[in-house]
């Protein structure tokens, strides 16, 4: 991933960090609401290799860091979705086309979104953080898990379209 | 698709996952560094967050009323009922405002005040991803409003600022699992400790084991040393349920929050609390100053006339006072 797509990815998933916070946040979804980012960064990863994957996740990983109402350390997003970043980049390998498979792309990502959550969770546990109760953050990993499964095919193509218009020749071959 | 792989992802990898530990360990053992970045950070998304809240406030609206839809019959239903109670309290009230008349005299008497306070819009709420509950307000230091200062809306409590730049400020909600406030029951004068769960309810947690707890209580903030971060009398919630359980060593109870945290928009932050909180010595009333007038005595005239009995009467050219 070139240094121009790395900037180009970061501010994308600025202006989807925003979104977030302004306007999802405020929506009031059944079932505990909808982390449009981390499906958008996930679904990013997913399109990349596993060097890329891993690069797309530390700084998507360092947004939600970056973000003033998290209470959690400085770092802890970044080492989360670095590691699940590059534990999709390589099961994605193993499937054929999975970007051709809505459901099976919605299934995929919705499991890495879970994942991320409830790995965050044991470590606010490790390091002896607020974790609220668990009837709650199990609502939350299942409301995250539903709207991702459901709302991620929708904007894979658009995505995608993006990911073409901005990779160069070399990273095409 | 490209795909790639073998060493070079690994080893990124390793140092990207190093670096983060690094970071984790940096903040952990408070550097500056860190929360430097996200003051900076919050510096920069507040007028964009400001300016995107103002663009999407409708559809985030809209989305909302979609979704309280099949509730709006049943609730004009339930104010329509409401508003007859209240016509009818109304009159009850009369009686009731003459007390208070003189009670407002009283409290008037003891040198209670009003909180000092700057009224906020919501410009942002939390990331559901991040388990966190606050919400961004567009008020800052330049405002008056720093950190640790108690945040309310039109029904009571809200939460505390948790961090204040030059025009914006981030509250840590109440229900936020690591939000925990002094309380007491108005009824029983007892006091405890309420905590934020994630969601609509509280945890409520008498000190006292023997501490008197009913249904229907009505909690107000018990107030912090220097008002920070709580001043004492916000209302809070109200009990909707006692654990009668024996397995605890202290009485619990679930809380109902008066305000509602889903749907704030506008939120005041109290600047300034009174000087003297109503547990403070009443000063007794000076007792009133009593002057006394004197009028010196005649000197006996040359012509031996005798004087007239002097009486004492009031002169304001040669007084003497004093004080009691």
């Amino acid at each position: 991933m070139s240094p121009v797509r790395i900037g180009f990815n970061a501010s994308l998933l600025l202006v989807v960090f925003l979104l977030q916070e302004t306007l999802i946040s405020r929506m009031h979804l059944p079932l505990s609401g909808f982390s449009f980012y981390l499906a958008v960064l996930l679904l990013m990863v997913l399109l990349e290799n596993r060097t890329g994957a891993v690069i797309l996740g530390f700084v998507g990983g360092m947004i939600l860091d970056l973000s003033p109402a998290s209470e959690s350390p400085f770092g802890q997003w970044a080492l989360i979705i670095t590691a699940i970043s590059y534990l999709i980049a390589v099961n994605a390998e193993s499937i054929d086309e999975i970007v051709g498979r809505p459901v099976g792309l919605g299934l995929f990502v919705a499991l890495g979104t879970s994942l991320s959550l409830v790995a965050y969770l044991l470590m606010n546990g490790l390091l002896g953080l607020a974790t609220g109760t668990a009837g709650r953050d199990a609502l939350v990993i299942l409301g995250n898990f539903f709207w991702t499964m459901l709302l991620a095919p929708f904007f894979m193509p658009l995505l995608i379209v993006i990911r073409d218009a901005t990779i160069g020749s070399r990273e095409r071959i | 698709m490209a795909r790639g792989g073998g060493n070079r992802s690994r080893l990124l990898l390793v140092i990207l996952l190093v670096t983060s530990l690094f970071l984790v360990t940096l903040d952990l053992r408070g550097s500056g560094v860190t929360n430097g970045s996200r003051s900076a950070i919050q510096s920069f998304l507040a007028p964009i967050q400001k300016g995107v809240s103002d663009f999407f406030a409708p559809v985030g609206r809209f989305f909302g009323d979609v979704k309280n839809f099949p509730n709006v019959k049943n609730e004009i239903a339930a104010l329509q009922s409401e508003n007859a109670k209240l016509k009818s309290q109304v009159l009850v009230n009369k009686d009731i405002q003459g007390q208070l008349k003189q009670l407002k005299g009283v409290l008037d008497l003891a040198g209670r005040g009003g909180y000092r306070t700057v009224s906020a819009r919501v410009i942002g709420h939390g990331s559901a991803a991040t388990f966190s509950q606050t919400i961004t307000i567009d008020a800052g230091t330049s405002d008056g409003v720093n950190v640790d200062k108690t945040v309310i809306s039109e029904h009571g409590l809200v939460g505390v600022v948790k961090s204040a730049e030059a025009h914006s400020a981030i509250v840590l909600l109440m229900s936020d699992p690591a939000f925990k406030v002094g309380v007491r029951i108005a009824r029983s004068q007892s006091i405890g400790v309420l905590s934020g769960t994630g969601g609509n309810n509280f945890t409520l947690q008498l000190l006292d084991p023997a501490g008197d707890i009913q249904k229907g209580d009505v909690l107000f903030t018990n107030g912090s040393d220097n008002n920070r971060p709580f001043v004492p009398g916000v209302p809070t919630g109200q009990v909707i349920a006692v654990d009668h359980t024996s397995a605890t060593l202290t009485q619990t109870a679930t809380v109902k929050s008066y305000s509602d945290l889903g749907n704030l928009g506008v939120v005041s932050v109290i600047i300034s609390a009174p000087t003297t909180a109503p547990h403070t010595m009443i000063n007794p009333t000076p007792r009133p100053t009593v002057i006394i007038y004197v009028t010196p005595t005649p000197t006996p005239s040359a012509t031996g006339t005798p004087s007239p009995t002097p009486s004492p009467t009031a002169s304001p050219t040669s007084t003497k006072k004093a004080k009691n």
